[in-house]
């Protein structure tokens, strides 16, 4: 079995040699990270069709055998990575949103931190927001349902507006919001251009906030610096 | 098969391209029951009632199919929304129009729209570029919004191709949790989403109030 001898050191490949005494659980936990990382620097060269489990394993530096004590295929390899990227993404809007006192500013700041964790990692960016839709009617649910959550965060732009501005919302204007934007970045990632995806912060921003503050103040408030 | 005695013989073209109409057509249908990845070329060949040699004399594969399925609803969808804006009279009534028969022709035809804007996505690397095409289509239609906008160049570059995702977006959910039946009732909202960045909410909305 010449690959798996390739593929030797197995599991603690990365982690310091001799006897490190790390707890298990660690360990185990550092292997299923690793596995996705694998799958996403697979993913990126290969795309989700031609990946295959080794490799993930490779890209991992862990076993065969250890893949599949983790998962029971890469389907399921791929689930966790995108559970992963999106929770992981849903963090950074959200603190970035919650650190601003006015709803458009905090908009703006959850719009840049999401752009910014993107283009920092083009290769989750393109497994979250491109790969996702190909790799199944399971990830594709998900990926609507994590597309959904950002949601209330343009709904409190609602809170405290004038009742013509209210009237003038409809229900589906947060969903045509972050549906559009979604789709700008999904294109530009699939262009290739995720590191640059955050110049794409004033239109987003300016796109976002002119239905509640009106196009003048949506405008202002995007090209602040 | 021989046509009829007595009858004109069809031409040639007309049978090849009535031909692929319905293949184009079994596709969707199947595609549509049982989602595209389970779909064969066997299931389509006996929806569309045609020799197997017939689909292979059409199209190189199932892929190849379904990327002819895309291109016909695209160009279908686009006539009709060109049609339907030329019969009116000024920017904002135009965009009303074509949109209203785009969310029509979305609606009457729940297995091509399921296959094209739904299922294209996650039909393989071809189709999913062929979908952003087919979003491209439209963009030119709605940019001639920034002559008659008080805002002309101050408008962000990208605006169109978020306009356009947005509506491709909310048809998407609504097609998905099978609402299709709710999409030309989005034909106010979705006006008013596409107009207010170039005229303001107040006439977006003083626009949208006529349909």
């Amino acid at each position: 079995m010449a690959s798996d001898q390739a593929e030797y050191p197995p599991e603690l490949s990365r982690l310091p040699p001799g006897r490190h005494g790390l707890p298990r659980d660690f360990v185990v936990h550092n292997q299923r990270e690793r596995l996705i990382a694998g799958l996403a620097e697979a993913v990126a060269e290969k795309g989700y069709g031609g990946t295959t489990i080794a490799d993930i394993t490779r890209h991992a530096a862990v076993s065969r055998r250890t893949f599949y004590e983790h998962f029971d295929g890469k389907d399921e390899c791929f689930v966790a990575a995108f559970d992963t990227v999106s929770e992981q993404l849903r963090e950074r809007v959200d603190e970035a949103f919650k650190a601003e006192d006015d709803w458009a500013h905090a908009a703006r700041a959850g719009i840049a931190a999401m752009l910014t964790f993107l283009a920092a990692e083009p290769n989750l960016a393109r497994l979250a927001m491109v790969e996702a839709l190909v790799a199944g009617p399971v990830v594709v649910e998900r990926y609507d349902a994590a597309v959904q959550t950002f949601i209330p965060y343009l709904e409190a732009g609602r809170e405290g507006r004038p009742k013509k501005v209210l009237k003038r919302l409809s229900d589906s204007t947060e969903e045509a919001l972050v549906g559009g934007m979604v789709s700008l970045i999904s294109r530009r990632i699939v262009a290739g251009q995720a590191e640059e995806l955050e110049s794409l912060l004033p239109d987003l921003t300016e796109f976002v906030l002119a239905p509640y503050v009106g196009n003048d103040e949506a405008a202002k408030i995007a090209r602040e610096d | 098969m021989r046509p009829p005695p007595g009858r004109q013989r069809l031409s040639r073209e007309f049978i090849a391209r009535h031909q692929r109409a319905r293949i184009v057509a079994a596709l969707a249908e199947e595609t549509m029951d049982k989602g595209y990845r389970a779909v064969t070329v066997a299931d389509i060949v006996r929806r569309a009632g045609i020799a197997r040699n017939t689909f292979y004399d059409n199209f190189s594969s199932k892929e190849d199919c379904f990327l002819a399925t895309q291109e016909f609803a695209v160009e279908e969808s686009l006539r009709r929304v060109v049609d339907a804006a030329a019969e009116e009279e000024g920017w904002e009534a135009r965009l009303a129009s074509g949109l209203g028969a785009f969310l029509k022709y979305v609606a009457s035809e729940p297995a091509l729209a399921r296959t094209c804007i739904v299922e294209a996505l996650s039909a393989g690397e071809a189709a999913q570029e062929r979908y952003e095409q087919s979003l491209e289509a439209f963009i030119p239609l709605l940019k001639l919004g920034r002559e008659d906008s008080p805002f002309g160049d101050d408008l962000p570059d990208t605006l169109e191709e978020t306009i356009v995702g947005g509506i491709f977006w909310v048809i998407y959910q609504r097609i998905v949790k099978g609402q299709t039946e709710e999409i030309e009732a989005l034909l106010p909202d979705l006006v008013d989403f596409a107009l207010t960045p170039y005229i303001g909410a107040e006439s977006a909305q003083r626009a949208t109030a006529r349909l």
